[in-house]
């Protein structure tokens, strides 16, 4: 038994968690700080936080629906990382994601929702996965950095989609920049009526699960890994490298592409200009809290997203700064990104502690 | 004739005036991507230097100890991305997006806890551009220079000054060495570590000021989210100029003449989407398939042991 319990110990997943358990209990901790510092009560705040994200029916709807897009992007960079790729590129994909979905949702008018609803969250996912296909393809044949490239295709994706928001798919005779509604047929259920929270969530952790099987049941999967570990000796095993880089990329946009168009789908009814608040970005720190793990992605992103829901609610009732937690979001980052950091961090107590015994 | 006069006088000026900030960051990229560490931070030193800055004028009443706070909160911010990457091997990408990540949260909260406001801060004392009498007097420029501010000037003596440090001295060779071979570099007795650390900080000033310069420059008071991803453009630049503060400094201004060009052709015929897209596509077309220099030194995000 105890040999049992040394070797879940000793395991990466169980390391990775501790950290991650440690990063969090930190930053809170920081985050009360700053609390105090603006002058409020932590604890109080905290209550409140937690109190409306989850203890009512509205707040966890609110809090699922803020964890949505950001489990989305969360694992898009995730996967991409198993190959040890950046997805900077996110926030572009989800926009053409976006606007595909929206395109689809409102121009094709004949299918039933059974079938109008797949077709559409298909063509987000295609535009997706096609643009970051690109900056692979960037990589594998010229050998361009896929994070310069991905920030650059970002403003020219922004930018597309902005002029066909403004320009040719404008809706008629709306004053802001966006497009025609969708149709009916094309909209996500809602799981819980009256708010944001609809179908999206459950696609979302579907996703999650499907890569978790391919990475660790597939020969893919086994593949990702190995050019993880090492490139030069995946390559030499035989290992076409440059293809699994296509295939990787491919489905990380995809599942970017995804978020835009369960944005389009589900919250907006059809495009909306700048309605990303950096959730590419976001994704970048949801995935380093969950050590790249998607099945850790579902819980970091429902974390930060019960968080945002409590402090939205907070900042209608009190003065509280709504930023601090995002404050608190990079804060665990960081300190999720440095173990070593974390354990110089703690050493200082570990050794008080021992030396009181 | 005299309203193309005028309009070329209005392109001109508005390049030069968007060009600085880009100047000054893609130049910190220089020197951090020139001693061997991704440049990805810059967006969040420039926040921090163009918050910091104008809390520096702020407080002081003094624009010039403005810069020098924003100077110092660059470098400050740039040590996160320095700690983590450097010390404790972080993933030169996350730490860099962290530091971003943090320039863009922390900065509303600031401004909310100290003013209590949302959007935008107090006004605070600013550089107004020269308008020398002798200056409007050189034949066709004069016009054109008078219209910058003393931050202008400045950058372009850094830049040059930048370049010279890296490329014709003794301390510059060992530090793009560092870039190229951090082991190599390590084995013939190079404080890789440290160069690495005056790299980055190094950027961290830079890009500090070239924030300021959106605060205390463009504008006499601190908006939220102002950088609007001028760092990662600088990045992009940097790459375009193949990292060498010269380039940066061409490749800005030519970032900064499509940008101005946009006020110019709003409303017109052209999209102004497209007339921004252009120097991305040009770039990228460029750094993909044209200049094999522009890749990064061999050594970038590499270890000594």
């Amino acid at each position: 038994m105890r040999e049992k319990m040394q070797q879940i110990k000793d395991t990466k997943a169980f390391q990775s968690l501790i950290t991650s358990v440690i990063a969090l209990v930190i930053s809170l901790l920081l985050g009360a700080v700053i609390i105090w510092l603006s002058g409020y009560s932590p604890v109080e705040s905290y209550k409140a936080i937690l109190g409306f994200s989850l203890g009512t029916k509205k707040g966890i709807a609110l809090s699922l629906s803020q964890a949505t897009p950001i489990m989305f992007t969360g694992l898009a960079v995730a996967i991409a990382y198993k190959v040890r790729m950046i997805n900077t590129g996110a926030e572009g994909q989800l926009y053409v994601g976006a606007m595909a979905a929206a395109v689809a949702g409102a121009y094709i008018t004949f299918l039933p929702r059974a079938v109008h609803i797949p077709a559409a969250m298909f063509c987000g996912i295609m535009a997706g996965g096609l643009a970051a296909l690109f900056v692979a393809f960037l990589k594998v044949r010229f050998g361009a950095g896929e994070v310069i490239t991905s920030l650059m295709l970002n403003q020219v994706l922004i930018l597309f989609t902005s002029y066909l928001a403004n320009g040719p798919l404008k809706s008629e005779g709306s004053g802001l920049a966006q497009t025609e509604m969708i149709l009916e047929t094309a909209e996500l259920t809602r799981l819980i009526p009256k708010t944001q929270l609809t179908t999206a969530v459950l696609i979302a952790v579907i996703a999650a699960f499907i890569l978790h099987f391919i990475l660790t049941r597939t020969t893919y999967g086994y593949e990702m890994k190995a050019i993880g570990l090492n490139v030069d000796a995946a390559k030499t095993a035989g290992i076409h490298v440059s293809r699994i880089y296509l295939r990787t990329f491919f489905i990380s946009g995809a599942i970017a592409g995804l978020c835009g168009a369960s944005m389009a789908l589900g919250t907006n009814h059809r495009f909306v200009e700048g309605f990303s608040v950096n959730y590419g970005f976001a994704g970048i720190s949801v995935a380093a809290l969950a050590a790249y793990n998607p099945l850790g992605v579902i819980l970091s992103a429902i974390l930060f997203g019960v968080l945002k829901a409590g402090s939205i609610t907070l900042n209608r009732t009190t003065p509280v700064p709504i930023e601090f937690v995002d404050v608190i979001q990079v804060l665990v980052v960081i300190l999720v990104a440095a173990p070593t950091l974390i354990r110089a961090l703690i050493k200082p107590f570990s050794l008080l502690v021992k030396g009181g015994k | 004739m005299g309203n193309i006069a005028n309009l070329t006088y209005v392109v001109l000026v508005s390049t030069l005036r968007m060009s600085v900030p880009l100047i000054l960051a893609s130049t910190g990229g220089a020197f951090s991507i020139r001693c061997g560490v991704s440049d990805l931070g810059c967006e969040g030193m420039m926040i921090a230097g163009a918050f910091f800055g104008m809390l520096g004028s702020y407080i002081t009443g003094n624009p010039w100890l403005g810069l020098v706070t924003a100077m110092l909160f660059g470098a400050i911010f740039s040590m996160i991305h320095a700690v983590m990457h450097v010390t404790y091997r972080v993933n030169a990408t996350i730490s860099g997006m962290c530091v971003n990540l943090l320039g863009t949260a922390i900065t509303p909260l600031l401004l909310q806890v100290i003013w209590g406001v949302r959007g935008k801060s107090a006004q605070v004392a600013a550089f107004s551009p020269l308008n020398l009498e002798w200056m409007k007097k050189i034949p066709a420029i004069g016009r054109m220079m008078a219209a910058q501010n003393i931050i202008f000037y400045l950058t372009i003596v850094l830049v040059v000054l930048g370049w010279m440090f890296l490329f014709k001295t003794t301390a510059g060779l060992r530090m793009r060495m560092v870039s190229e071979n951090p082991q190599a570099a390590s084995t013939v007795g190079i404080n890789v570590t440290g160069y690495k650390y005056f790299g980055v900080m190094m950027s961290g000033i830079f890009c500090g000021l070239g924030g300021a310069y959106l605060s205390l420059g463009q504008m006499n008071m601190f908006i939220d989210g102002m950088t609007s991803g001028r760092g990662y453009i600088a990045v992009v630049i940097n790459a375009f100029g193949r990292f060498s503060p010269l380039g940066a400094l061409a490749g800005s201004i030519f970032f900064g003449f499509f940008d101005s060009l946009q006020t110019v052709f709003q409303g017109s015929v052209i999209p102004t989407q497209w007339m921004m897209m252009l120097p991305y596509i040009l770039t990228l077309a460029v750094i993909s398939v044209g200049l094999r220099k522009s890749r990064s030194p061999a050594g970038v995000g590499k270890y000594h042991e």
